[in-house]
């Protein structure tokens, strides 16, 4: 069979493309079968078809348009509010802290343990501070405490519950603008464990007033919302509170919450979770501009009827141009227009899971690693802790802390309590990397005395007090994290760990092979090399989101090891969906293709490690932390994420493109091996969705496109060939080309002498398609992109 | 100079550490006392604390690690929370408000019968003795029944915090009766 299949469709094979792309995924039943919604829109229904012969105009970009209309994040005619609830409380010099106005309704029964919330511990210390809560929604009244009822229990069945309809009708026809398999994805936070959360952004004012009884006045402001970028809100909250010491009314509560309410997001586009994930890797500040023009594009239309986008305004439309691009696509610019001043705001365009507020990662690794950096202190040992021995590093300690779930403490004595609320949002994120959940919704960013009952009722708490008592009460607690001190403790009270079979598993291999130990590697679990990266980013002002980034790929990798682990001691993993032709068996080495006639049957999955001995010696140094990882909440979340989430989002389901990439990084692969990968790739990445996974697994911060690229010198010519396919595509892909602008002179070199070489040969071999436009290419990669505007 | 004799004595003897909870009504005065303490010389105003406020006050070599809590009635349930490991509690009463005092007398009760507070010496400040209609020391200690108490190391002490009268007469029975005590 030759590989000429793939070369770009001239429009009359576009249909058979289609029709040949889609049954192959639609046949190869995973496992864990995704969801029927799912496989019916793979199947090449007539909408798919229309939507491709659209996609067939001129011009690069073109080939991948937008099929259908960009819906937007939050639609101009959605119910959903952004604030719904703004509170004020304050301290009652006789009855200590009340709530004064809700607005527009009564949040809760509990009033009183609110406005305790609102005016944090200390607050008569200091003229302001910032805290930040969240409130849960409980689905009864006698509570299901042991897991969700956590300290902020609140009763807002009627409000959730129409949310909820209102999510499943918006999203029940929808299909997003990449036209395939997306979607779903968007709603993450609903997934599993409940309603989203209430985040509430609370400011405290401390007034010295020598006219009233006891000399102060203290009162606070709070904005309760679902968004969980509540930080944007903190500017209209130090004026509208300013104003509710002059005019202590709801009509003041009342104005602030029709301004923010009138804010509008309705131009930013919806992305699917794949494009997510690959603007999140980016640093492109014009990543998806396609989208955000399209939303424009869409919006015009709406409102002016038919008229040109070269034009200028009409003269019966004098305002000047009323949306502009966002000079980065990463955050959407709007405002907020209150008592007459506008507020400038940017919302961020992605939003995982996990991530609440503003928050910097870096603070927080450097509160920690600085201290340890000058004078380790030895922890007590504790297998799920301290994966390295007594000096593991803090911030390793806190993460595991976290994916074990202990109960974590960060205390801030004399610290205002936005410090160590910023401190819990951080380690919420640095644990989950926005992948794994189940932080958040047991976090408590601002907690004091008065709920430490409810507090203890909760198994696993990442909790911010001010409060140093709670330093004298081990019991309460397995970490304590102490901000001013930058010192991490674990509690003397801390449960042992219970051993495992996991555990059992590798001290009979250790037993076995007793050779291996100790001597080869000081750091098998990769951690000190992790933490001495991340601090080398720091120290070289990398900025917060190459920090995030390398965290989050700490987790993956977490995450994959896990599943290497499962496999090995219990033969099958709940953390991977095996993929079509795929064998659990270890006999069956990675690279052999299972069907000789269908290149994309390359078998290997998983995590890719250099060589057995290595595995085992990573496994066996993360061994603990796993099997405590697995009676987690964010294990079980996990795993249905994958089942419900992750999963179906990839339209590739053979072969493993991260795992074969990998091994493109990791091993030195014979040639005959490394092209099977290649010719497999160029055979199963076709269309936009597909490119989008293959870019998910070559980050901007990973190369990029490089090994795809050594492609090019392969010593077959079949392989090269196909690699300039797989790279073409890439380059006339929106996204990709962002990456191939990136790719080094050298490869795009390598890529023209092929190609030339190639339509050379083309009228001679007479088969191959005459239909290659390489002009457009040539644009596209002399990075002449194209522009709508 | 006397610093370096006191250092050097310390060296002898050893600096003691004691942990001191200080409560009472709302309004009795015990942030005053905390910085006054603090602050020897200073004027003091404060506001109503909320939550609480910690300090450390070196007084005849012995380091008082001072808690000052909160004192509003809805708060009171929290107290508990502070009494483990304190070797020292000090009771405000506003010797002015005798309407109170009952209040007062009940409050100070519930704590001292707590099990983890049962070796804690007992200091009472008769404090405002500077306000018109105040009660003596004598009938703060009838009011506050401190007769009753058996195996309680308990002293009254009047005060005017404002004035700073009074309150390191008290800090100086704490740190002579602590002697008896394993220092910490």
């Amino acid at each position: 069979m030759s590989i000429s299949l793939p070369y770009r469709p001239a429009d009359d094979t576009a249909l058979s493309l289609a029709a040949t792309t889609s049954p192959s995924k639609s046949n190869g039943l995973p496992h864990l079968s995704p969801s029927p919604s799912i496989i019916h829109r793979r199947t090449p229904s007539s909408s798919g078809n229309s939507a491709r012969r659209r996609s067939l105009g001129n011009g690069a970009a073109a080939m991948y348009p937008k099929p259908r209309r960009c819906k937007s994040q939050y639609p101009r005619d959605s119910s959903e509010r952004h604030v719904e609830y703004i509170l004020v409380a304050s301290f009652h010099i006789d009855r200590g802290p009340i709530m004064e106005h809700q607005y527009p309704a009564a949040i809760s029964g509990d009033e009183s343990m609110l406005a305790e919330l609102m005016l944090p511990d200390q607050t008569h210390v200091r003229s302001q501070d910032w805290t930040i809560f969240f409130l849960h929604k409980d689905t009864s009244a006698d509570a299901d405490d042991d897991d969700d009822a956590s300290s902020t229990g609140k009763k807002k069945k009627k409000k959730k519950k129409s949310r909820a309809t209102d999510v499943e009708s918006g999203d029940g026809d929808s299909e997003d603008a990449g036209g395939s398999t997306e979607e779903e994805s968007s709603d993450e936070e609903e997934g599993g464990e409940g309603p989203p959360l209430m985040y509430v952004l609370n400011l405290v004012n401390t007034k010295q007033d020598n006219t009233v009884k006891r000399g102060a006045v203290v009162k606070a402001m709070a904005i309760c919302t679902r968004h969980s970028f509540l930080h944007i809100y903190k500017p209209l909250l130090l004026l509208a509170l300013e104003d509710y010491f002059k005019n202590p009314y709801p009509e003041t509560l009342a104005s602030l919450y029709h301004a923010v309410n009138s804010m509008d997001l309705s131009l930013m586009p919806r992305l699917s979770l794949l494009e997510r994930l690959i603007l999140q890797a980016s640093n492109s500040k014009d990543m998806f501009i396609e989208k955000f023009e399209q939303m424009i594009h869409q919006r015009q239309a709406e409102e002016g009827g038919p008229f040109d986008d070269e034009c200028p305004p009409s003269p019966r439309r004098p305002a000047p141009p009323r949306h502009t691009l966002p000079r980065d696509t990463h955050e959407f610019e709007s405002k907020i227009v209150y008592n007459d001043i506008p507020i400038p705001v940017k919302v961020p365009t992605v939003i995982w899971p996990e991530i609440v507020g503003d928050f910097s990662l870096i603070k927080l690794i450097q509160i920690f690693a600085g201290p340890h950096a000058t004078s380790p202190q030895p922890f007590p040992v504790h297998p799920h802790l301290t994966t390295s021995g007594p000096f593991t590093h803090p911030i390793i300690v806190l993460i595991n802390a976290m994916l074990t779930q202990k109960r974590v403490i960060f205390l801030g004595h004399n610290r205002p309590s936005g410090e160590v609320a910023e401190a819990v949002l951080a380690a919420c994120a640095l644990a989950s990397g926005g992948v794994l959940r189940g932080f958040t919704r047991h976090a408590f960013p601002y907690t004091d005395l008065t709920k430490i009952d409810d507090l203890l009722r909760v198994p696993g708490f990442i909790a911010g007090v001010t409060n140093p008592t709670f330093a004298n009460h081990p019991e309460w607690w397995d970490v304590l994290c102490d901000l001013p001190t930058g010192r991490m403790k674990i509690s003397s009270h801390i449960e042992p760990a219970p051993v495992t079979e996991g555990f059992l598993y590798f001290q009979q291999q250790a037993a076995m092979h007793h050779h291996a130990p100790a001597n080869a590697n000081t750091d098998p679990s990769g951690d000190n090399v992790f933490m001495e990266e991340v601090q080398r980013s720091i120290t070289n002002r990398y900025g917060e989101n190459a920090i995030r980034a390398k965290c989050r790929a700490y987790i993956m990798k977490f995450a994959r090891v896990a599943a290497a682990f499962e496999e090995t001691v219990y033969g099958a993993s709940n953390l991977y969906v095996i993929g079509p032709n795929e064998e659990l068996s270890p006999e069956s080495p990675s690279g052999l293709q299972a069907d000789p006639l269908d290149p994309t049957t390359l078998r290997g999955h998983g995590y890719v490690w250099p060589d057995e001995g290595a595995k085992q010696r990573e496994l066996l140094a993360s061994v603990s932390r796993i099997e405590g990882w697995r009676t987690t909440r964010s294990y079980y979340s996990f795993i249905q994420d994958i089942a419900a989430m992750y999963y179906p989002s990839r339209p590739i389901q053979k072969p493993d493109l991260a795992h074969h990439h990998d091994r493109l990084r990791a091993l030195r692969l014979p040639p005959a091996d490394a092209g099977a990968i290649y010719i497999a790739f160029a055979h199963a990445v076709k269309d936009y969705a597909g490119i989008c996974q293959l870019l998910t697994v070559t980050p901007e911060n990973q190369a990029g496109l490089f090994y795809l690229s050594m492609g090019l010198f392969h010593p077959h010519q079949p392989v090269r060939e196909a690699t300039v396919e797989l790279l073409e595509r890439i380059a006339a892909h929106p996204a990709g080309r962002h990456f191939w602008a990136q790719l080094n002179r050298f490869a795009k070199l390598a890529f023209f002498r092929i190609k030339r070489e190639r339509d050379a040969q083309s009228p001679a071999s007479g088969t191959a398609p005459e239909s290659f436009g390489p002009q457009s290419l040539v644009g596209v990669a002399m990075g002449d992109t194209f522009r709508r505007s | 100079m006397g610093g370096q004799v006191s250092k050097i004595m310390g060296k002898i003897f050893g600096t003691k550490e004691m942990r001191i909870l200080m409560l009472g009504l709302d309004a009795a005065g015990k942030t005053t006392i905390l910085y006054k303490l603090k602050l020897t010389n200073q004027d003091v105003t404060t506001i109503p604390t909320v939550g609480f406020n910690v300090e450390s006050v070196t007084y005849k070599n012995v380091k008082f690690n001072v808690w000052d809590v909160g004192g509003q009635d809805k708060i009171r349930p929290l107290w508990r929370h502070y009494y483990s490991g304190t070797q020292g509690l000090i009771f405000v009463v506003d010797s002015s408000d005798t309407a109170r005092l009952e209040e007062a007398r009940s409050e100070l009760h519930k704590i001292i019968n707590d099990r983890e507070m049962k070796d804690a010496l007992l200091l009472v400040f008769a404090n405002k003795q500077d306000v018109q209609g105040h009660m003596s020391p004598e009938e703060v200690t009838q009011a506050l029944q401190l007769t009753k108490l058996k195996d309680k190391l308990w002293y009254v002490a009047p005060s005017v915090a404002t004035e700073g009268t009074g309150i390191f007469e008290g800090l100086a029975w704490l740190s002579n009766n602590v002697k008896t005590q394993p220092a910490k």
